[in-house]
């Protein structure tokens, strides 16, 4: 008998999802790794939160949104002036692969932060993560129609946003 | 926001089924403007996924991975932290800034707000500063001598931009306090584990949480008992 991957180990093998929903949500690339970062250790420092046999990775998101709406409160009353750049990004002339990559991730990162908050987990969490509204709504601890109308919001603004190429 | 909208939506990320399903599918066939709004949010849908894949093909930083294994190896023995700093250094930013913004945050506030007139934090300049008790051991206590109120300091070092840093263990918590012009900047605040009184929690030794936050914290090793007195003299600069 294989003995069950220590709870770590299941964290770790989270992580690039972890990572890609820190993305989704934070302003920028290092707030998102800060956020990440914070997400495991807290994680790893309240594992008997968890209730082993439930869903690893639908808590370990709750634990970052939590996080990051926390940071986010504390951040906005220093920061209230400071809207969120859009960055207007100029594509150079053949750039690479990676480097338009890149360039789009920057400017899809600037329309979500361009999104109310609670459009925007909604967004992460559907669009981006690929979870069922009914997940979204658990981990959201949100009632369904709640996640679904912010939904409609989100999409619909970031249609506006960024449908044209 | 119309219900219908909603509905639309439903359907375009296959939450509908049944019957609700092939009538939502016959309308938006039927109907030219709904069949275009379909196409423009898969795309966009496509879109967002494409640009958020990108992440994982970026490496994950090291010191998100040092997290888990420092978890996994249980708890740091601090002496043995300064020898492992090499390799667990983050890159860029200090970690612990944004750690410590959230950990601080929950915990302390709620001391705040428990207790607003002994607290041992105040709010100012948007920062989290030590207060009453905690501010006077932090200015005054050294390492070296006996625990005199109920706040014990633990390691004084210079952190990577030369400004000095003080552990602390209280009744409730333990925590990590950096100098500035504003007085002592709380870096990290963690509670103790529930059930363990701080004498026990002394006796067991560091807070793995604050122990890491030293070890990516600190530059060079922490103070000597002299190199500690005259700090204090120097008026913590």
């Amino acid at each position: 008998m294989n003995q069950p991957p220590a709870f770590e180990d299941e964290v770790a093998a989270l992580l690039p999802r972890l990572r890609r929903f820190a993305h989704a949500l934070a302003r920028s690339p290092s707030d998102a790794d800060d956020l990440a970062q914070m997400t495991v250790e807290r994680a790893l420092r309240s594992k008997d939160r968890w209730q082993p046999g439930s869903r690893l990775d639908s808590w370990l998101y709750t634990v970052m949104r939590n996080l990051w709406i926390d940071t986010v409160r504390s951040r906005s009353r220093r920061e209230k002036s400071e809207a969120p750049e859009v960055e207007a990004a100029t594509l150079g002339h053949d750039p690479s692969e990676a480097v338009h990559a890149a360039i789009e991730l920057k400017r899809v990162m600037a329309a979500m932060q361009r999104l109310p908050e609670e459009q925007r987990e909604v967004v992460a969490l559907i669009l981006v993560e690929g979870f069922g509204y009914r997940e979204t709504a658990e981990i959201l601890e949100l009632p369904i129609g709640t996640v679904s109308s912010r939904l409609v919001r989100g999409r619909t603004a970031l249609l506006a946003m960024l449908g044209e190429p | 926001m119309t219900a219908d909208d909603e509905k639309f939506f439903a359907w375009l990320d296959g939450e509908l089924s049944g019957p609700e399903a092939s009538e939502m599918e016959a309308k938006v066939a039927a109907d030219p403007r709904l069949a275009s709004l379909a196409d423009q949010h898969r795309a966009l849908s496509g879109r967002l996924r494409t640009a958020f894949e990108s992440v994982e093909q970026t490496p994950i930083s090291e010191r998100i991975t040092a997290a888990v294994r420092t978890r996994k190896a249980g708890v740091i023995d601090f002496g043995a932290a300064p020898r492992s700093r090499e390799v667990r250094r983050p890159a860029a930013r200090p970690a612990w800034m944004a750690m410590a913004a959230a950990l601080v945050l929950g915990l302390a506030l709620g001391l705040l707000l428990r207790a607003p007139s002994n607290a041992p934090f105040k709010v100012q300049d948007g920062g989290m500063y030590a207060a009453m008790s905690l501010e006077r051991a932090l200015d005054t206590q050294l390492a070296s001598a006996p625990v005199a109120g109920n706040v014990r300091i633990g390691v004084t070092f210079r952190d990577q931009a030369g400004g000095i840093c003080r552990s602390f263990t209280s009744q409730e918590a333990s925590g990590l306090a950096c100098r500035d012009d504003g007085g002592w900047r709380v870096r990290g605040f963690f509670a103790a584990p529930e059930g363990q009184d701080s004498e026990y929690r002394m006796a067991r030794g560091m807070d793995p949480n604050l122990a890491g936050l030293i070890d990516t914290a600190i530059a060079g090793d922490p103070l000597d008992a002299a190199q500690e007195r005259a700090a204090k003299q120097n008026g913590w600069r």
